[in-house]
């Protein structure tokens, strides 16, 4: 069974099900999104079912010859199909599935062009599995790039009052990144050959195959990323261009300080569910893309450059902390604090070590949950009055208790309290950063990012929820607790959260043996 | 043998252009019997080039390289190759005006066929002679073509493409003949030529060369001879313009790549596309009208194509050539829809495009996927173009130790995301923007969709099968 083909091509049909039914049918659009992602949950619970945990290596692979174009007379690309998870996909092929399911959920408020909607949702969807599924680096990148196009649309057609200008940069920035990752594909493509084919055809083959570029036995000799003879570029060695190349690339998706500044104005303009999405998944991308490309392809020049990458990872917890703190519009808010907790994505991979890597991945699982309950939790607030500002509201937790009880959980998780899932992510990569060669003040600033996280949530808690109730009189009518369509979303995601906090184990079991061999 | 027979012999070789010859000369006739109102012409038009490229088509495939008219012509399957792209842009065109129902007079056809009767002498050819001739006979013809409305800035646009043009083609003849001085040889494929070359001193071949260069980079639209486009892209009627955005671009490609087979042309290629990449992108900004921004980024695209003509050790310019067969579909799609638009909502200026995606999804969603394959992002075959034309260039480039690709690597792929900003415009005003004026009727051109739809399907379907153009284009380089 092709069960991991069917992650790409179930949302792919549901879309073209929505633009074949005609307009009348308007009402169904939301259900067969939901159906579909619900069929999808079910096909990542299978897989997660039939993944080997002990077996570090790609799974459940498919494999299918695609394009072999000739490059001049003595060259072939070669480009496969190929699918496959191990245990650092599969976390987020997971995280994928139930954000996708919240987010459809929370989809059926859209009542504006439905049939644009809903088929761009599902293809949004596809792009992020194939990204996240694909062995070949190029069917990676095109799952990358295409994942752009529906993200743009979304955010420009359903989002708030500045849309145009906030897609837009959306847009160009993520594009140069990934234009920085395709320079990189191209000189990592050409630089090893794939020796099995390239004696069958007789010319050099160039193959885009994770596995193959991994493995440095394939490097042809001299080549541009050749180890024994670096080539130097502008006096430094081709690798470590190429490792800086792709830091900026994926940083700009993850985001990083300093390629952040996309990200609040997308953020603030994008409609809920597409919120969601963003923080909860596409800047998990980022961080997978780091670690599947940069780290597995170029481990010399990563440990090399493992500094770097914790201060990256410092500079945005304390960066984003500290904006965090001065923002009056929740959403900005939430929007600082995702780069902040990114941030620790960052330390945890600097530290090369076991700890480390599996806090990282942690995190990411973690982060992805939580700000999919913070976004969720603000459109809560923004759906029922129009306003977003922290100062509008105070007193909430007497009008709304289950609302609060819910933001209670996810502030509390995000800034780290001890059995929710934050605490384990950001315990685990301090750990790491702390057991591995890193200066011990790095890791020892990051704890500093807590201290101000809890400052900012702390705060927001208390400004908004304690005290008597009070807010602008046209507000007050519209201001209920969760109807029942919130309380499942919100309240599967807290399960999830306490869960996860409760035992970690459920998580690393998965990511451990993997993240062990790229340790290697 | 003796001369006569070598110019019976070679007649023999070139039917396709003697197929032209006389479909111009029957044209001519017709013309002068017939109404205004005729469509005589236009069928003529239709049998001349589907024979032509019929007979393109089936011309056996010469192993080597064949020498005609005593070197004046030089028959190879890169000139078939080029021939059977002119004859297909042909088609496009004559798909084009039927389906808007262009009431052309029997002039125009007359100098499509000029045109391609031009460009066909153009791409087999290694002698300067030929390729002057063949050159002004393209020219001559697109002036006129330009100039030919009734309008003021048709005129306009006329003059100016000629002035250019006349400047481009001195430049370029002063080059020729200061060749002939050095070499004493019009065939640059010659020994006598190389000789020559190699014995003299690299700094003047290399002006002389950028001279020479001059008139076919006026013909492929890179700058810096690119001042002509806007104004000739705004005024000319539209199926014209899409053949000539086309046709007479790829014979200009091909006499690049002949050039630099014979000729270092490295370093004046490097700046001219630097130039073309930055003067393209950065002018296509601050366009509102649709055509003239097609015409911008056609100077990026041209600089992009150049770029597979960068030689190292062993390039064969591969990349050029694939982008070219992908930009055939890619720009006469994009003015097929310029003229859709048109249709719908009766100007070429963005900010009208607005609503018409949600009045005719199908036109918004192949606005999308041309913009989108212009750009060069996946799923389109315009992304795959990039993809090998870059990896072409860092493939050779790398093994012969010349890291100044990498530096146009990142540079081209970097103006690439600029132009996001003004190919999404046209998308985002279609589909994004809601409409102002609720006037306009709805009217569902049921034939006019489906072709558009076609463009699109194949920008889609060449990027998950490019095994096609792949294969075609090396079986014309080896």
């Amino acid at each position: 069974m092709e069960i991991l083909s069917s992650l790409i091509l179930l949302p792919l049909a549901g879309a073209l099900l929505i633009l074949l039914l005609p307009k009348v049918y308007k009402t169904s659009y939301k259900w067969i999104t939901l159906i579909t992602q619900i069929l999808l949950l079910i096909n990542v619970f299978t897989v997660l079912g039939i993944f080997d945990k002990q077996n570090p290596e790609y799974q459940l692979l498919e494999h299918s010859e695609w394009i072999r174009i000739s490059l001049g007379s003595k060259s072939i690309l070669s480009i496969d199909y190929i699918l496959g998870v191990d245990g650092l996909s599969i976390s987020l092929v997971a995280l994928s599935g139930i954000v996708f399911l919240i987010a459809s959920i929370s989809s059926f408020k859209i009542v504006y062009r439905e049939k644009t909607y809903f088929s761009l949702f599902l293809l949004l969807t596809a792009s992020v599995y194939g990204c996240f599924l694909a062995v070949d680096f190029f069917l990676f990148f095109v799952f990358f790039e295409f994942m752009l196009l529906p993200m743009y649309f979304l955010i420009g057609i359903w989002g708030g009052k500045n849309r145009a200008y906030a897609s837009l940069k959306f847009f160009i920035y993520t594009f140069a990144g990934s234009v920085l990752i395709l320079v990189v594909m191209i000189c990592m493509a050409i630089s090893s050959q794939d020796e099995f084919f390239s004696s069958e055809y007789n010319r050099l083959v160039y193959s885009f195959d994770f596995r193959m570029l991994k493995d440095s036995a394939n490097l042809i000799e001299n080549a541009l990323l050749s180890i024994k003879n670096p080539t130097l570029i502008f006096g430094l060695p081709a690798r470590e261009l190429m490792f800086f190349l792709l830091l900026i690339g994926f940083g700009i998706k993850m985001p990083i300080v300093p390629f952040h500044t996309w990200l609040p104005d997308a953020h603030v303009e994008a409609p809920t569910p597409i919120s969601v999405i963003l923080a909860g998944i596409l800047l998990k991308i980022g961080g997978y893309g780091v670690i599947r490309v940069a780290y597995q392809i170029l481990p010399d020049a990563s440990v090399k450059y493992a500094i770097l990458i914790a201060v990256l990872g410092l500079v945005s917890i304390i960066y984003g902390a500290l904006n965090a703190l001065n923002q009056t519009d929740l959403k900005k808010m939430i929007a600082y604090s995702s780069i902040s907790h990114m941030g620790f994505v960052f330390i945890g991979i600097a530290a090369f070590n076991s700890i480390g890597f599996n806090g990282a991945v942690f995190q990411m699982f973690s982060h992805g949950i939580l700000s999919s309950m913070l976004f969720l939790l603000v459109g809560v607030i923004y759906d029922r009055t129009h306003d977003r500002d922290i100062r509008s509201f105070s007193g909430l937790a007497k009008r709304m208790p289950i609302y609060t009880l819910m933001v209670a959980v996810a502030f509390f998780g995000s800034l780290g309290l001890p059995s929710l899932s934050g605490f384990i992510g950001e315990f685990l990569t301090l750990h790491g950063g702390f057991q591995s060669d890193l200066p011990k003040g790095i890791p020892a600033l990051g704890i500093i990012g807590i201290v101000l996280s809890a400052v900012y949530f702390l705060w927001t808690f208390q400004r908004m929820f304690f005290g008597e109730f009070s807010t602008k009189e046209e507000y007050k009518l519209s201001l209920k607790d969760l109807n029942k369509q919130e309380m499942v979303m919100l309240g599967a995601l807290a399960i999830l959260t306490l869960l996860l906090g409760i035992i970690p184990n459920l998580l690393i079991n998965y990511t451990n043996t993997t993240l062990l061999d790229i340790l290697k | 043998m003796s001369v006569l027979e070598e110019i019976l012999f070679s007649s023999t070789q070139i039917l396709p252009e003697w197929i032209l010859f006389f479909g111009i000369l029957t044209m001519v006739f017709v013309i002068s019997f017939t109404s205004k109102e005729s469509k005589l012409p236009f069928y003529i038009f239709c049998i001349v080039i589907v024979l032509y490229l019929y007979s393109v088509i089936i011309h056996p495939a010469t192993a080597s390289a064949q020498k005609l008219y005593n070197g004046l012509i030089h028959l190879d399957k890169l000139s078939q190759f080029i021939k059977q792209l002119v004859g297909i842009s042909a088609i496009i065109f004559m798909v084009h005006t039927r389906l808007f129902s262009y009431n052309y007079s029997g002039e125009v056809f007359t100098l499509i066929l000029f045109v391609i009767l031009g460009i066909s002498f153009m791409s087999m050819t290694t002698h300067f002679m030929t390729l002057f001739v063949s050159l002004e006979l393209v020219s001559l013809s697109s002036y006129v073509l330009v100039a030919m409305g009734k309008a003021k800035k048709n005129f306009e646009a006329g003059i100016k493409y000629l002035i250019f043009g006349a400047t481009a083609s001195a430049i370029m003849l002063f080059g020729i003949s200061l060749f002939y001085g050095i070499s004493h040889s019009l065939d640059f494929s010659s020994e006598t030529f190389s000789n020559a070359i190699a014995a003299n001193h690299s700094g003047a071949i290399q002006t002389v060369s950028f001279m020479v260069l001059g008139g076919f980079l006026f013909k492929i639209a890179a700058a810096p001879f690119h001042n002509w486009v806007a104004d000739v892209y705004e005024s000319t009627s539209t199926p014209v313009l899409s053949f000539l955005s086309f046709a007479p671009k790829a014979a200009g490609f091909v006499i690049i790549a002949r050039l630099t087979a014979y000729l270092n042309l490295n370093a004046s290629l490097t700046i001219v596309i630097l130039l073309s990449l930055l003067v393209g992108n950065l002018a296509a900004l601050w366009q509102n009208d649709f055509k003239r921004l097609l015409g911008y980024s056609g100077i990026a695209q041209a600089g992009f194509m150049l770029v597979g003509l960068i030689k190292f050790n062993s390039t064969d310019f591969y990349g050029t050539f694939f982008y070219l067969a992908t930009y055939l579909p890619i720009t006469m799609g994009s003015f097929f829809l310029v003229d859709l638009i048109f249709k719908k909502s009766g100007t070429t200026a963005i900010p009208s495009l607005a609503g018409l995606g949600k009045k005719y999804p199908i036109l918004g969603i192949n606005t999308v996927i041309i913009m989108v394959a212009l750009v060069g992002l996946p799923p389109t075959v315009g992304f795959t173009a990039k993809l090998v034309v870059f990896s072409s260039l860092a493939d050779t480039a790398s093994t012969s130790g010349n890291y100044l690709f990498l530096g146009l690597l990142i540079f081209g792929l970097l103006n690439a995301a600029i132009s996001i900003y003004y190919y999404l415009k046209p998308a985002y005003y279609i589909l994004v923007k809601e409409s102002t004026s609720k006037s306009s009727y709805y009217s569902y051109d049921f034939l006019l969709s489906l072709v558009l739809s076609y463009f699109g399907f194949i920008l889609i379907y060449l990027f998950l099968a490019p095994d096609f153009i792949s294969e075609w284009i090396m079986g014309v380089l080896h």
